[in-house]
């Protein structure tokens, strides 16, 4: 769908908007943005950085040795055809976050699917946590979203994504969406866990079943990997338990498989999926959040 | 003959692979239908029809189509890298530790009876490959190992899994053995749909929303009170 030919774009970009086929073909935004983080003498220091294009990334001054990369879209937002790339590489032995400045929005489209790949790459005993703040889909949107993660040997790795349907807050429902959320996760090269999120058509007829999102228009998705990480399936029970559930409106679930452990979200909406994952979260890592999360 | 047509040898096969008596002990899995029922999302046959639908279309039943079909092409033409692949995708799209057993289990079982009866070159090789082999993998390659063509065997496994859903629902629910049948009958359509659509699939296409049928596989594990592995 990213490949369309200039007439094809145009002729569905009239078609959207109801105007003759004078409509522009809007610029679509490409970026990259890659770090890689090495250890210095006990210490998680930048080695590496590549920034091209729209995406960015930040790096705030951190107390506790861990760095944070903090990745920014400076398109402002995701419609078809934009291509946005992040990668963070990290070093055997090192320990840093990546997340995102702001919920990222996918805007209404005249044609294709934007593109957003992130490939995590974690050496032998290295942490990695991947918190992104949430994807927001509005109606006629096209996000096609690839997350692959490679994990070396005795690798930690602590990983969410969000997906909110419209402004939920403001009563938005998406009723036109494509909407297709991929994660990978290899560990020594095998394929260990595999998920796409497949939402193509009426998004909120789709969610409206029992089987599928019992009505919600926010949904998560958790992964935590590393030595000892089923063992953690019980506590991480106990905070779905403290968190989630009939007062918050989120029914949450948890398993351990192949040596992670996995877990999914559904709420009413962004914001009570965000609080009860700001709380699991902080518990389970027993540190705050990314402090761009509350700005 | 169209490719499609099965023979009556390929015909015997299909209703005994697939067939409620062939010893994979699919009986002792629901899907995690066990606990929509505890939660009182599946109380009746209108809820249970809206609950298996969503399934088949939206969850297992369409990513399992399309890992049938294109384990059935690999097969077909010995393309041994592609079946690797489809193996590993296969299983780990599982979304629970139930879920996995359930797949992997009756995969197993399948090809270990298969292997020991009929014979399937292909699926000796999967197992001496060591690699995952979920079930409709397993299926596919046996179809594709005795000249049984793909949609037969597509629309006999999914509606061997719906039936298979449809029967745990008869004793847990409780549900009347004819409203189950019912059931089964309504959806012939959406069976014949999914598989339309999935034989030719990618294996990008995979994927769903399923989300709260793989919630419940996730709290069936720790349900005080269970018939059912899944």
């Amino acid at each position: 769908m990213s490949h369309d030919s200039p007439d094809a774009v145009r002729e569905e970009a009239a078609t959207a908007a109801g105007a003759p086929a004078a409509t522009p073909v809007l610029q679509r935004a490409r970026g990259v943005a890659e770090v890689a983080f090495k250890l210095v003498d006990g210490e998680t220091r930048l080695d590496r950085l590549l920034q091209d294009g729209c995406c960015k990334m930040r790096f705030p001054r951190v107390y506790d040795g861990r760095p944070v990369a903090v990745l920014l879209n400076t398109a402002g937002g995701v419609t078809g055809g934009d291509d946005l790339r992040y990668g963070v590489t990290f070093a055997p032995g090192t320990r840093a976050v990546a997340t995102t400045q702001a919920a990222e929005r996918i805007y209404r489209r005249s044609a294709g699917l934007g593109r957003i790949a992130t490939r995590l790459v974690v050496g032998d005993g290295a942490e990695a946590e991947w918190l992104p703040q949430e994807t927001i889909v509005f109606d006629r949107a096209g996000l096609d979203r690839h997350l692959d993660i490679d994990l070396a040997g005795t690798a930690r790795l602590t990983a969410v994504e969000q997906i909110v349907l419209g402004r939920t807050a403001m009563g938005e429902t998406v009723r036109t969406a494509s909407a297709i959320d991929r994660w990978r996760i290899r560990r020594d090269g095998r394929l260990v866990y595999a998920d796409t999120l497949r939402l193509e058509g009426d998004a909120a007829a789709i969610l409206a079943g029992r089987a599928t999102g019992a009505g919600a228009a926010a949904m998560a998705s958790l992964v935590h990997a590393g030595p000892g990480a089923e063992g953690r399936l019980e506590e991480l029970r106990a905070l779905f338990d403290r968190f989630a559930g009939e007062a918050t409106g989120v029914v949450a679930g948890a398993s351990a498989v192949d040596g992670l452990l996995v877990a999914r979200l559904l709420a009413p909406g962004g914001r009570p999926l965000r609080d009860c994952l700001i709380s699991v979260l902080e518990n389970f890592r027993g540190r705050p959040v990314p402090r761009v999360w509350h700005c | 003959m169209s490719p499609e047509v099965v023979g009556s040898g390929g015909l015997l096969r299909l209703l005994t692979w697939l067939s409620p008596a062939f010893p994979v002990g699919a009986f002792t899995y629901s899907h995690g239908l066990e606990w929509a029922i505890e939660a009182g999302d599946v109380t009746d046959a209108g809820s249970l029809e809206a609950w298996l639908s969503d399934v088949l279309r939206f969850g297992a039943g369409r990513s399992d189509m399309i890992l049938f079909a294109r384990a059935f092409d690999a097969a077909a033409h010995a393309d041994l890298d592609g079946l690797r692949e489809i193996a590993e995708l296969g299983h780990a799209l599982g979304p629970s530790r139930e879920r996995r057993l359930e797949a992997s289990a009756q995969g197993r079982a399948f090809a270990d009876t298969v292997r020991r009866t009929w014979g399937a070159p292909t699926l000796d090789w999967l197992m001496s490959a060591d690699l995952p082999l979920v079930y409709p993998v397993a299926v596919a390659v046996a179809c594709a190992d005795h000249g049984v063509p793909p949609v037969p065997g597509m629309t006999a496994t999914l509606s061997a899994f719906a039936a298979n859903v449809v029967s745990a629902a008869v004793r847990a629910v409780p549900l009347g053995q004819t409203d189950g049948q019912r059931l089964i009958a309504r959806l012939e359509p959406v069976i014949a749909a999914v598989v339309d659509e999935a034989r030719h699939g990618t294996l990008d296409d995979v994927g769903g929303a399923a989300l709260a049928a793989d919630i419940a596989s996730m709290k069936h594990e720790t349900q005080y009170t269970r018939l059912f592995r899944s």
